[in-house]
């Protein structure tokens, strides 16, 4: 079956006064009907610039959406006319952002927030609106919904924050939920709450996930499939399970070594990726993460790596590993 | 057992609610830090774990009299802190460094990299000229960096980049102490590795205590000697390291290990989380009896009642629960 | 240790201190730059007046009263045969005088109390603020005519009844900037270190207050401007024959009807130092402005 979303070859630059921020360089990833993927990277890598580039959402004029091919069902996200993507966002696509605080209006009920996207796409009323935002809260797990949906933002905690906004972007029932570090503002505790319950709608409504983060422990937790991305560019994919036990990028492997795990005896020592990312307006030629990278080889410095088939279903770009010399594995 | 630095006897923190229009008459009190008890030997991390609310970052800073304590006592070579007027702590100031969570905001905007390092050795008039400079350039290098960017400003500095100009500055005066408020929290995951490593090795060199404040357990683990951990101001759990994450007795101590998910998706595949139901209640209004109560999964009759006393539940290992209380007079 | 590796990464991007940075972003800004051009050229045609034109502002020729401009007149002459552009240059000094001069008063006075207000808080804020309160509540021009009455004439007189009400703003703003500055962590660091607070005032508060404040002046100078021509304009500013903006309107009113340029000319010389100024400090905060910094 096809997948529900494929991006091939997205490029999304930034033009700023000192220079153009490659922020999305050239990323093609896919979305099964139903399956939950991961985009897991640092800040700069680009999984939040991607996402929003799904929804059109990159701030012009400086954002620009350069080239590449977006088709959800088949239809082609860049060709569509504004009010068409208009139509499509919320709908058929919805996201959760990162920051309840800033995502929700104060000035707005929770419910009327709720009811919003339900008047515009199913033509609902505002009484019916608010009924169908009451069933919603309720659905997310909110005490006393009846009551709670005529409250404003201010008036709801953090997690509730959260909840509402995951109301939000269920309500007219999406095909594809993007959720943009949906957990990093909260503590540990109210994230598990919050992925649990995601979780247990997306399987009840069928409804595909991206999920962006920096977590790899949520990562392995929630999604089926995982985009390692770095500098712009998706070093490594595959099945998670593949993924985090036998990595094919240095990044990912280094990415791995350097989280304390809790379930595991206490290393005496991490160990670090040494060095910083690169800046986007000056990438090098050749492998953004060569400077970093204890296994460069001569071809790192002159040639850009392509994604190549490593292992079944398991991509990654790099030289190294491509020719098979997967030192790091040696632990 | 080594000796004790700094001695925290019940200490409290609370910050009036106030309503009235030309008389602020106090409604309420926000108990940001509600007797809290523990002690910290010298050359040993302390991890401090808890959630947003539960007042560690409160406790940190008095502690350090940043914020001064509605009550309690602050123990440091014999001498209460908290009775110590602002002239008299700064002799001490010297001896007790913080380092803090957000990097862009701690360092001056308008200091060089040597103004902000060689600030504390100016404030204690510690060295002058060539001395200075020689100070600030091995502290710079202590922390990695090249004695060329003392002249650059914090913004041409990245994130962990700016964390190592605020652990040079806090090693400046070779301190006893360092409370470390959520260092790394603001990282990346990969800087974050470099910085712990980076706070391990200046422990391993000068013998400092660390008070390390975070939310992050698995992080706390790896540092960590000895760990406490905080809810609603209060102290549910003081244990050592190994004990606590093998063997963790207080319901949310269980709760808190189970809600981090484990980078390895075959582990994850198998493990139940505890899902803890409700959110956390306000200071202004904490529940009665064991402040957890409401949202603990083995609470009884009891709970709602009575408080529980941080006890020793053996080998060092403190509890403040009643399911650990054998009996009640 | 990571040593090596961390020394290769500091920013690739050209070394600029803060002021630099700033000052790079001021110079992109066309407006400001125009604006400021015009003050300067302004300026120095003001100070360099007696080199410009042969005429002096007070010489009378009541036989060439009134005239259009011509190449003898570039502006033509006013109701009492005086070179309306002469007048107008050695107006600008006036104007640019006021200007810039009260906001020494206003920052003599403004800047120490915001700083005191802000720093101490609790009750010497509550005080401070409420006498501020109370100076704010008081009409400006009602206030400035009050304090020259008792003052006398005379320009000197004129600077400070501008500046001993003008000050109130700079010192809410003060006071903002050192609250807001108060709580950012590099000042609880400085504490933690040791710091006391006349040290932290002057080292870290005050330096990191002083963008809004430049910008605040900025703004300032347009108004004090105004308020001089305003109460020239009414006859309460300064004194013929020194010459000022604001009387060369009221005179020109009187003859409006005979010769619009009367009014035309300094009007628009207002007009155009006002906006100058206004541009220069967008420009200014624009450029000043941290967040809009990369």
């Amino acid at each position: 079956m096809a997948p529900l979303l494929e991006v091939r070859n997205l490029k999304t630059y930034f033009y700023t006064q000192d220079g153009v921020v490659k922020a999305v360089d050239g990323v093609s990833y896919d979305v099964n009907r139903g399956e939950t993927i991961a985009l897991v990277g640092e800040s700069g890598c680009g999984k939040t610039v991607s996402a929003l580039s799904i929804l059109r959402l990159v701030a012009e004029p400086a954002g620009k959406i350069v080239s590449g091919e977006m088709l959800f069902d088949g239809i082609d996200l860049l060709k569509l006319s504004k009010d068409d993507m208009r139509k499509m966002r919320g709908a058929k696509i919805s996201i959760i952002f990162q920051e309840p605080l800033t995502s929700l209006n104060p000035v707005l009920t929770i419910g009327r927030q709720i009811s919003e996207g339900l008047e515009f796409h199913k033509n609902m009323s505002v009484q019916e609106g608010m009924e169908e935002a009451t069933r919603l809260l309720k659905m997310v797990g909110i005490p006393h919904p009846e009551r709670r949906v005529y409250d404003f933002p201010h008036q709801f905690s953090g997690g509730m924050r959260q909840r509402a906004m995951i109301a939000i972007a269920i309500a007219c029932q999406p095909q594809l939920i993007i959720a943009d570090e949906p957990t990093t503002v909260v503590d540990v505790t109210i994230q598990a709450q919050l992925l649990e319950l995601i979780r247990n709608i997306t399987k009840e409504l069928n409804t595909s996930l991206i999920l962006i983060t920096h977590n790899l422990g949520i990562v392995a937790r929630y999604a089926q499939r995982v985009f390692v991305m770095y500098a712009g560019n998706i070093v490594e994919h595959g099945k998670a399970l593949d993924v985090y036990h036998s990595p094919c990028h240095p990044y990912t492997a280094g990415l791995l070594g350097s989280v304390p795990r809790l379930d595991e005896p206490r290393k005496a020592r991490l160990q670090p990726i040494e060095g910083q990312p690169p800046d986007l307006i000056a990438l090098p030629a050749g492998c953004s993460f060569q400077a970093r990278c204890a296994y460069s080889v001569p071809q790192c410095l002159k040639e850009k790596p392509v994604l190549t088939e490593i292992a079944p279903n398991h991509y990654a770009a790099c030289w190294v590993s491509q020719k098979g010399l997967r030192e790091w594995q040696k632990q | 057992m080594a000796e004790a630095i700094i001695e925290i006897n019940n200490l409290a923190k609370y910050f009036p609610v106030t309503r009235g229009l030309f008389h602020q008459a106090k409604i309420a009190d926000v108990k940001a830090v509600d007797g809290v008890s523990f002690t910290i030997h010298k050359g040993e991390t302390l991890g401090l774990v808890g959630e947003s609310g539960c007042g560690k970052t409160t406790l940190g800073k008095c502690i350090l009299q940043l914020i001064r304590p509605t009550s309690g006592e602050v123990i440091f070579e014999g001498r209460d802190l908290c009775e110590l007027s602002d002239k008299e702590l700064v002799p001490v100031r010297a001896k007790l460094q913080m380092i803090f969570q957000d990097p862009y905001d701690s360092l001056d905007p308008r200091f060089t990299a040597t103004d902000i390092i060689g600030e504390p050795l100016r404030i204690h008039n510690i060295s002058r000229g060539k001395e200075y400079n020689d100070r600030v350039a091995e502290l710079l290098e202590l922390v990695g960096l090249a004695p060329y960017m003392g002249e650059r400003y914090p913004h041409e500095f990245s994130g962990g980049q700016r964390q190592r100009l605020g652990i040079a500055r806090a090693l400046a005066l070779q301190p006893q102490f360092i409370m470390c408020d959520e260092p790394i929290s603001a990282l990346d995951v990969s800087i974050q590795a470099q910085i712990i490593n980076l706070l391990d090795d200046l422990q391993q060199k000068f013998g400092v205590s660390y008070l390390f404040i975070s939310h992050d357990l698995s992080v706390v683990r790896h540092l960590s000697d000895r760990v406490v951990v905080m809810y609603l101001g209060k102290v549910m759990e003081i244990s050592n390291r190994d004990e606590l994450y093998k063997n963790p007795l207080h319901p949310y101590t269980q709760a808190l290990l189970s809600a981090v998910p484990i980078p390895d998706p075959a582990v994850e595949m198998k493990r139940q989380v505890i899902v803890l139901q409700g959110e956390v209640p306000s200071p202004m209004n904490p529940p009665s009896g064991c402040v957890f109560h409401p949202r603990c999964y083995r609470a009884f009759a009891d709970c709602s009642k009575n408080v529980p006393v941080l006890a020793d539940a053996g080998g060092g290992h403190q509890v403040a629960c009643l399911l650990y209380e054998t009996s009640r007079p | 240790m990571a040593t090596t590796v961390n020394a290769a990464n500091a920013s690739s991007r050209p070394h600029h201190t803060l002021w630099g940075d700033a000052w790079v972003r001021l110079r992109r800004n066309k407006l400001a730059m125009a604006g400021g051009i015009f003050i300067i050229i302004l300026a120095l045609a003001a100070i360099f007046a007696p080199l410009i034109t042969p005429y002096g502002f007070a010489r009378q020729d009541l036989t060439a009263i009134l005239q259009n401009p011509s190449s003898k007149h570039w502006l033509g002459t006013d109701g009492l045969g005086r070179d309306v552009f002469a007048r107008l240059l050695y107006g600008a000094r006036t104007s640019l005088a006021v200007g810039i001069f009260t906001q020494v008063i206003v920052l003599g006075i403004g800047l120490p109390i915001g700083a005191i207000a802000g720093y101490a808080g609790g009750r010497v804020d509550n005080v401070l603020m409420r006498f501020v309160d109370v100076m704010y509540s008081f009409p400006d021009i009602l206030l400035i005519i009050l304090i020259k009455a008792i003052l006398g004439g005379g320009i000197y007189q004129l600077f400070f009844a501008i500046g001993l009400v003008a000050w109130v703003d700079i010192a809410r703003l003060v006071r903002g900037q050192m609250m807001s500055v108060k709580s950012r962590d590099f000042v609880a660091a400085a504490r933690a270190m040791g710091g006391m607070g006349p040290y932290i005032t002057e080292r870290h508060l005050l330096p990191n207050s002083l963008g809004p404040i430049i910008v605040s002046v900025t703004f300032n100078v347009p108004r004090a401007i105004f308020t001089e021509a305003a109460l020239s304009f009414i006859g309460i500013g300064v004194r013929p024959p020194t010459p000022s903006w604001g009387s060369m309107i009221s005179d020109g009113y009187a003859v409006i009807f005979a010769s619009w340029y009367q009014v035309f000319f300094p009007a628009l010389a207002i007009a155009l130092l006002m906006i100058a100024f206004t541009f220069l400090g967008d420009g200014l905060r624009d450029a000043l402005d941290p967040k809009l910094r990369h």
